[in-house]
């Protein structure tokens, strides 16, 4: 059965979706808009349609880059300037050309300041970030200012004034926004549905985890952020040349960013529609402050109020709102999903076209897949990992193993770049991979899952899944992820690990337990080489131990090589061969589980003396008591 | 030569008092990791209230100190009681965004009741100065910068001295440990803030007397105390301190040497500087990136 019968049958059976509702209301909505001009000549709300139109486009815009990347950008309102003197200037050095031919040159303006942004905010995050897009507003201003002979400085420039026909007023205006507006509509919400878009809120909820899984940080954010300013450029020149006026306290005021926020956070920063219903809540209300309530303050309380009451009440926006109503309304009385049972796991019989068979009887002497050469990591004058060397030879399940605080996490912290290693290197199927950035080595074919599991809270169980990307191509990031061949995928794993069922569900909503097998098939998803667990069976029950240790087997058979640190000893003595015992950052002992267990420093600083692999069944926490000395 | 000197001695003067004000932006950061985009805000607030004690009361500017930062102090307390504390464990963003609202708020309040005119605090030594050797030091600003540094070694014995200072450290540094061995994380966090601004407010008092004011100058004054705190690393007071005197300097050299207009960009040139060559600043500790959300 496909997965979109599923989903149909599931619908029909709930009736009514308030989706379908919500598809009409817009509807409707954009064809009064669309109509608006000709039904009615009052020019006052035909002004407040364009200013809103203006705003609207500047927060979908700001909505790729706030909303799906999470990077709050004070510095939108630039792009609607930066738009608007490049229009101006050109307009008055050209006053015989057309004006409207300058407004796709304003698009490329805005994006390629945008593209040098991008690059200058690349180390930025988090509120560092909201400070650079602040400075560079203001620097813009201070430059528009201060450049005379081009901007005319603080008197502005004159636009000249539209010659069309006064019958059809501001229509030219008016319906070239609607149009720029459609498309960035059109924009953001093809973002939103490809890997890109996935790849963004991946970057919004664990910037480093997502790393991990493919995503190639760079590229993704400064894609976004031309995104989110291109076309606000162009609109930008609209708006100039509608005002027919443009100065730098005007055109760079730091209140168009404001406005455009709040327009994005009242509306519902995710949110597709959100942005355009925002702005058009907002610049009304900002109308009325400046025309019946004295302006000018009275703004300044609008919207300083506003931002406080939306932070502090209503962070998430109206339509996000609503949509929490509606569902708590249709599933008041239901038990959730979340406490259902694991399923059992569908075969690997639909995987095998993506997983390549390796044939045991060839490979006889293996060579290393992974090799670590005497790797070095200080944290001050903590040495975490001093000089700990190690193979983990191709299609082998190697166990690492050491007493708490020996270097273990931290050693894969290194391995797959979360952490910078001091010295040392790291060696992935013959190449060299220290130098890598994390999603490099995730291209190469590394995939690794935490202790604490690192899923994206905010993404649903499936969109977790095809946020990995195996590898780097600009087409792929076009490519549809929440549909198609790519959520294909991603269902097929959610099926072997057993977590089909949870599939829609938030991420966050789901139990220690089932967030580790999740996670595991989104590494899987990776198509990687070489997997590294970090304590897969910790925290879990023991039904799911088996059933973990029965899928590293299986997967195992199918080619894959795994790394597996764990406590868990007869797990990890049942499962792998070779073992590498961790001391104090280095390899103290490398060998069979057998050999291993011999071992008497191995005995002395981790397993202790009473321990006996047969006895430790009984009680898991043998080692425990004796684990550090 | 003469010039050179002169214009050193006046940007360390300058200086002091950005040490000041900037100390109390950083020092919210580094307990609360809140950027309070209102620190200019309540810094002019502080200059209108003096300016009204001087105005009314004919109380000198700088005695005036006295009684504008308690008030801020007081405000900064109920701010945070009111509007930070709820949203503490919300992304930083949240906060940014709320205090960018305080700050839009005040700047409207302010001009409601002092009106958007330039104003300017006028004591009788404000056109008089100090001639030492060939140096003409006005007296307004040597005042000034003995004044911040005065205040500023107040913060500094409050923070190394007292239990309160201990409280804060703890807190700054582990809040759940601090919770643990009995400090009460909220309550200093609130002390926390209402210090942060009063240092605003202290600041606002003292450069209300050397330059003109609208409520709208905040907007400059964030931006250079962001770019002060950015250079000397988020959270580090004594990087505050180190990057708020060659900001001085740079300020100061830029507007004697290139022109008063440029002046205004310095800030954004050190903001963009730093985040792309050093992003954890001169003092800074890089934070772990698994702790920013963003």
């Amino acid at each position: 059965m496909s997965t979109a019968t599923t989903a149909q049958a599931s619908e029909a059976k709930r009736g009514f979706d308030p989706i379908w509702f919500g598809r009409a209301l817009a509807l409707v909505a954009g064809v009064l808009l669309v109509l608006y001009p000709i039904l009615s000549d009052n020019l006052y709300y035909q002004n407040m349609i364009i200013l809103s139109l203006v705003f609207a486009i500047a927060a979908s815009g700001l909505s790729i880059i706030t909303g799906l990347a999470g990077y709050v950008s004070l510095g939108q309102g630039a792009f609607i300037g930066l738009g608007g003197y490049t229009v101006g200037i050109l307009a008055t050095k050209h006053p015989d050309t057309n004006v409207w031919l300058w407004m796709p040159l304003a698009g490329v303006v805005a994006a390629l300041v945008a593209l040098i942004l991008g690059f200058v905010a690349l180390r930025a995050r988090g509120p560092s970030f909201v400070i650079i897009t602040v400075a560079f507003l203001f620097l813009v201003q201070v430059i528009a200012i201060n450049w005379r002979p081009l901007t005319g400085g603080t008197e502005g420039l004159s636009l000249p004034i539209p010659t069309w026909d006064i019958d059809i007023q501001n229509w030219p205006f008016y319906y070239t926004l609607v149009g720029i507006l459609g498309l960035q509509l059109l924009l953001t919400w093809w973002i939103r549905r490809t890997k890109l878009g996935t790849g963004l809120v991946a970057i919004r909820e664990d910037e480093t985890k997502a790393a991990t899984i493919g995503i190639n940080l760079p590229v993704e954010k400064i894609i976004a952020f031309v995104a989110s300013s291109m076309l606000v450029g162009v609109a930008g020149g609209v708006y100039g040349y509608y005002l027919t006026f443009i100065d730098p306290r005007g055109m760079f005021n730091i209140l168009l960013s404001v406005e455009t926020m709040l327009a994005l956070l009242v509306g519902g920063k995710a949110t597709l529609w959100g942005p355009v219903l925002g702005a058009f809540i907002v610049e009304p209300l900002n109308e009325y402050a400046n025309n019946n309530l004295g302006g000018g303050n009275t703004r300044l309380l609008l919207f300083g109020g506003l931002l406080i009451v939306i932070v502090l009440f209503l962070p998430q926006g109206v339509l996000p709102a609503i949509e929490s109503l509606l569902n708590w309304v249709r599933t008041r009385g239901r038990a959730g999903l979340v406490g259902a049972r694991i399923g059992t796991g569908g075969s690997l019989a639909s995987l095998t076209d993506r997983l390549s068979l390796v044939d045991r009887e060839v490979t006889t002497a293996p060579p290393p897949l992974l090799e670590i050469k005497d790797l070095h990591k200080a944290f001050g004058g903590l040495k975490a990992v001093d000089g700990a060397s190690f193979v983990v030879p191709e299609g082998s399940i190697t166990g690492l193993i050491g007493p708490n605080g020996s270097g273990k996490t931290t050693l894969f912290n290194l391995v797959d770049n979360t952490i910078h290693a001091d010295a040392g290197e790291i060696w992935l199927a013959g190449e060299r991979i220290d130098k890598l950035s994390s999603w490099s080595r995730a291209h190469r074919g590394l995939g690794r899952t935490f202790q604490i599991t690192r899923l994206f809270r905010e993404m649903t169980v499936l969109e977790n899944v095809v946020a990995a990307q195996r590898s780097f191509s600009w087409g792929q990031l076009g490519r549809i992820a929440v549909s198609g061949p790519e959520a294909k995928a991603a269902d097929e794993l959610l099926e072997y690990v057993g977590m089909r069922a949870f599939r829609d569900q938030k991420a966050r909503a789901l139990s220690f337990g089932q967030q580790k097998l999740v996670e595991l098939a989104q590494v899987l998803m990776l198509d990687p080489r070489l997997i590294l667990l970090d304590e897969p069976a910790g925290g879990i029950n023991p039904v799911l131990i088996d059933r973990m240790s029965e899928m590293i087997r299986e997967l195992n058979s199918y080619g894959k090589t795994f790394l597996i640190v764990e406590h868990n000893m007869p797990f990890v003595l049942g499962l792998c061969d070779p073992v590498h015992v961790l001391g104090r950052g280095r390899t103290m002992a490398s060998g069979t589980p057998a050999e291993i267990q011999k071992d008497p420093a191995v005995v002395d600083a981790y397993l202790g003396d009473d321990f006996v692999l047969e006895a430790a069944d009984a009680t898991p926490a043998a080692h425990e008591r004796t684990a550090t000395p | 030569m003469t010039e050179l000197l002169q214009t050193l001695v006046l940007s360390l003067l300058v200086g002091g008092i950005y040490a000041l004000v900037a100390s109390g932006l950083t020092l919210i950061f580094g307990v609360m990791r809140v950027i309070n985009i209102a620190h200019g805000a309540y810094l002019i607030l502080g200059a209108f209230i003096t300016y009204t004690l001087w105005n009314q009361l004919g109380l000198d500017p700088l005695v005036g100190v006295l009684i504008t930062t308690p008030v801020v102090f007081g405000l900064g307390w109920l701010i945070y009681r009111l509007m930070v504390r709820p949203i503490r464990h919300a992304p930083m963003s949240s906060t940014v965004l709320l205090t960018f609202g305080l700050a839009l708020v005040t700047e409207g309040v302010m001009g409601l009741i002092w009106g958007n005119n330039s104003t300017a605090i006028r004591p009788s030594y404000v056109d008089e100065s100090f001639h030492v050797g060939a140096l003409f030091l006005p007296k307004a600003q040597v005042y000034g910068g003995v004044l911040a540094v005065v205040v500023l070694g107040a913060l500094w014995l409050i923070l190394t001295k007292t239990w309160l200072g201990r409280a804060i450290r703890a807190a700054a540094a582990n809040p759940a440990s601090a919770e643990l061995v009995g400090i009460k994380v909220t309550s200093v966090a609130a002390l926390v803030f209402g210090l942060g601004l009063a240092a605003a407010g202290a600041g606002g008092a003292i450069t209300g007397v050397l330059y003109p004011f609208v409520p709208g100058s905040h907007y400059v004054w964030i931006a250079r105390l962001l770019a002060i705190v950015v250079l000397g690393g988020l959270g580090s007071l004594e990087g505050a301190v180190v990057s708020a005197l060659i900001f001085g300097f740079a300020e100061t050299v830029t507007a004697v040497y290139i022109s008063p207009a440029w002046a205004t960009a310095v800030p954004y040139a050190i903001v963009f500087a730093v985040l792309l060559i050093r992003p954890q600043g001169l003092l800074g500790t890089r934070l772990r990136d698994d702790a920013v959300a963003a």
